[in-house]
């Protein structure tokens, strides 16, 4: 082995030599590659700040698909917004809606405002907007949200193409001018035309529609810069917009970073890689220490429950729902295991929620000698009891504890816990072959009581996974949509008041996460769903 | 030596059909509803939209079918669309400068790291410091490497703040350090090690006591008699390391927010987005062949008495 000839040694140091080479010059190309497509810091003396985000938040930006996220309202102003203060939907495009019946709308536009590309935004680009999400087989995901609208069956049939193209609820009568017409009366109608789903399109968005969806032209107080959302990018670049109608921002540039999740992100931010980003679960301990006031509570407009499968004919019984809800000691799984973010839930939703915050769960109390005797009363619990959820760390672990307390407070021997993934769970419990309370989150679609109500309650809603059916329920809602904005609250009260009566789910607290930020910036304050709202932020 | 490569090549297509297939299987036959996954949490899909996306995806053909339709578009050069609308050519192509760079830094860390230490480990045969690389390799190869990523980067990205704690815009070396190490930990006990016992059966060959006896400086023994010819087998381990390396970049590229190909696999598995899993897996194979058909030539020039056809 040792006597190579000359010849030999000859060749494999130039293989070696070559392969080094060649790994040279490839290292090269590429490290020249990403830095060219890495650059971009913001000059001297602009006023910037980078977000970080998850990836999802960045997948999709047609308003017919889009996600909700604090990205879409810096690019898109729907009609209206939900004053944070006060809890109100206030004009934003529109000048004004009006209903008599809540059923048949008129919603006039206000001059002057225009999408990114100086193409001025009319009642055609919402009825655009809307048709495309509302049409079926386009396939995009927030059609559902247009169920109500007359005429979405013609553009949605049970098989077949449709024959329509448009709402045939949605009519422009002149360019400042849009009629919509209801199937059922509504009357928050408002409030859902606050989400970005309901946002405006240029006509650019009808011709190509994917190029949109990566590069959107909104009417927001941003646009966005170079190629937009590039496949493979780990950013994306928004700067102001000179010719925003509304109250503009204060940074001129905000990089929006995205991370494939908020750990990753909240990791960045430790490191000074990025100026705020949304803080949940178990980095919130750690966020309140490091960050003191620097992190902004952001409550979301949401319920975290404990769902009881109504089929099971061992939750028919109203006793052992009371018990099993009296059992669980809501604040001390707040203090302990979300250190203090959340709140103890006393009703459907909290007060950050329009109609929210009233005390109307009784059952909602922690009372375990109350809890047993109920449930004797009931004739107690035999055998064991499955309690359910979707895949998350933090969930797992709130589930854990509320089988221990069940075991402890109503003497039931073998408790297990079983997580999910949400796309098992749910088709699971449509199935309704779950064998045990569920442990879920629900969002309120828009920021009002009633869409917490609606979507929990409903007998069709999609989400009321426990099976609930209640005709006084169903009247009392009713009529909250067909009064006016002012009456509906009552009414919608009324109504979850007589449905947490019956607790077809156990209501359990009230989700806050954290916005944390660097010194650099102020004005952080979350989004209606979360985020921090990115106009509202200030620089230096 | 050309008649060789040919045949590799040939062998390698139905390696290729046979992996695509199953995990074209394993992705499909994952529990749950795609269409619900790609609605997200707390999200409704309408029945219509639910229908027109399995027309779409064709997911409500049977299975083989739907491979064939696959295959069949893959034959055309096309590899698909993901379930979010993109091209997965088009994923592929931005992402794979990315697990390119990683790997390869990884794998010079792993040679360069590995190969030194275990020559000295070697060399000095029951010391010291040979007493430390079989302790510290035997510890690497015990823990689990997502845990040394956390650890590293949070000493070394946020507390130290010596390195940035994720994604490429430092652009390469710099952002490919922390990854680059954490990553090549995981070859580096099995290219130290192979290196120490390679060194060991040279140093008791009989042609090291010849030089020796010649009176040659240790140096000099050391270096062109021994760990010269160690390097052998040190090399095709190497190489067959880097297409682990590439594959392993999967964990890595999630924790450090790395937009490779490891990461579109990170993101595509828990969406059931066949198309991606699909692709991207394949591409993997593809590479991990081709390097081991690398390996193999290179061992032949390394070693002149290997003969190739």
């Amino acid at each position: 082995m040792s006597d190579q000839s000359p010849r030999n040694r000859g060749r494999s140091r130039a293989a070696a030599a070559a392969v080094a080479g060649a790994l040279a010059i490839t290292l090269a190309a590429c490290s020249g590659g990403s830095g060219g497509a890495g650059g971009g810091a913001a000059p001297a003396g602009e006023k910037a700040y980078s977000v970080g985000v998850t990836t999802y938040f960045l997948s999709h930006f047609l308003p017919g698909k889009v996600t909700g996220s604090n990205v879409d309202y810096a690019l898109f102003t729907p009609l209206t917004r939900v004053d944070a203060a006060t809890g109100k939907a206030v004009n934003a495009v529109a000048e004004s809606i009006e209903s008599d019946d809540n059923k048949v709308w008129t919603i006039k536009i206000k001059q002057g405002w225009t999408f990114h590309n100086g193409e001025p935004v009319t009642a055609q680009s919402f009825a655009d907007s809307w048709n495309a999400t509302a049409y079926g087989p386009n396939a995009y995901t927030n059609n559902y949200m247009f169920a109500n609208f007359k005429g979405y069956a013609d553009l949605n049939p049970a098989d077949g193409k449709p024959e329509a193209k448009t709402l045939s609820g949605v009519e422009v009568t002149d360019p400042d001018t849009l009629k919509v017409t209801l199937d059922k009366p509504l009357a928050l109608l408002p409030y859902v035309l606050a989400q970005s789903a309901f946002a405006p399109v240029p006509k650019a968005a009808l011709t190509d529609a994917d190029a949109f969806d990566r590069k959107p032209v909104g009417n927001g107080p941003y646009q966005m810069e170079g190629e937009g959302v590039v496949t493979g990018a780990t950013k994306v670049s928004l700067k102001r917009f000179a010719k925003y109608a509304g109250t503009p921002g204060d940074a001129e540039r905000i990089e929006v970073k995205s991370y494939q999740d908020e750990g990753a992100a909240y990791r960045d931010l430790q490191a000074g890689n990025v100026d705020v980003t949304l803080v949940t679960g178990n980095n919130l301990t750690s966020a309140s220490t490091q960050f003191k006031d620097r992190l902004v509570q952001a409550p979301f407009p949401a319920l975290m429950y404990l769902g009881f499968p109504l089929w099971d004919e061992r939750f028919a019984d109203i006793r052992v729902r009371q018990a099993f809800s009296y059992a669980v000691d809501r604040q001390t799984i707040v203090k302990s295991l979300l250190r203090g973010f959340g709140q103890p839930a006393t009703g459907l939703a909290g007060a950050t929620v329009p109609g929210g915050g009233t005390s109307d769960c009784s059952a909602c109390a922690y009372d375990p000698v109350k809890a047993k005797a109920l449930l004797a009363e009931a004739g107690g619990w035999k055998g064991p009891l499955k309690l359910w959820t979707y895949q998350d760390p933090l969930n797992t672990v709130i589930l854990e504890a509320i089988g221990n307390q069940l075991r402890t407070n109503l003497g039931i021997e073998a408790v297990t816990t079983q997580a999910q993934p949400v796309d098992q769970l749910y088709p699971n419990m449509a199935a309704k072959k779950i064998d045990g309370p569920v442990l879920l989150y629900m969002g309120a679609g828009y920021p009002h009581l009633y869409a917490l109500a609606d979507q929990l309650f409903t007998k069709t809603s999609a989400s009321n996974i426990t099976g609930y059916d209640d005709k006084e329920f169903a009247s009392l809602l009713g009529r909250a949509a067909s009064a006016g904005p002012d009456e509906a609250i009552g009414f919608t009260q009324e109504a979850t008041g007589h449905a947490l009566g019956d607790l077809p789910l156990a209501p359990l607290f009230w989700p806050v996460g954290g916005l944390a930020h660097s010194a650099k910036i102020g004005g952080v304050r979350p989004e209606f769903l979360g985020g921090v709202a990115l106009a509202s932020v200030t620089v230096g | 030596m050309g008649g060789y490569i040919v045949r590799r090549l040939l062998m390698a297509v139905p390696v290729l059909f046979g992996t695509t297939f199953i995990i074209y299987l394993a992705v499909y036959a994952l529990p749950g509803d795609p269409i619900q996954s790609l609605a997200g949490p707390n999200q409704v899909v309408s029945p219509s939209v639910a229908q027109a996306m399995r027309e779409r995806y064709h997911l409500d053909e049977p299975l083989l079918i739907r491979y064939g339709l696959y295959l069949r578009g893959l034959l055309g050069g096309d590899l698909g669309v993901s379930f979010s609308g993109r091209p997965v050519s088009e994923i592929i192509a931005a992402s794979w400068p990315v697990t390119f760079q990683l790997g390869l830094t990884a794998w010079l860390f792993t040679a360069v790291i590995g190969v030194p230490l275990g020559a000295l480990a070697g060399v000095r045969r029951g010391r010291a410091a040979d007493l430390l690389v079989l302790a510290g390799t035997t510890f690497l190869m015990g823990v689990p490497f997502f845990v040394v990523a956390y650890v590293a980067q949070i000493v070394l990205g946020v507390n130290l703040g010596w390195l940035p704690v994720s994604g490429t815009e430092a652009g390469w070396p710099l952002a490919y350090v922390l990854p680059g190490l954490v990553l090549a930990l995981y070859g580096l006990p099995q290219v130290t090690r192979l290196t120490r016992t390679s060194v060991l059966d040279n140093l008791g060959a009989d042609h090291v006591d010849t030089a020796i006896a010649k009176g040659l400086p240790r140096r000099t023994v050391v270096l062109r008699h021994v760990v010269r010819n160690s390097l052998v087998p040190v090399v095709s381990l190497l190489g067959v390391s880097l297409g682990y390396l590439l594959s392993g970049t999967v964990l890595i590229e999630g924790i450090f927010n790395l937009p490779g190909l490891g990461y579109q696999i990170f993101v595509a598995v828990p969406q059931h987005d066949g198309p991606v899993v699909v692709g991207v897996g394949t591409l993997l194979v593809i590479v991990f062949l081709l390097v081991n058909l690398m390996v193999d030539l290179l061992y032949g020039i390394l070693d002149p008495r290997i003969r190739l056809d």
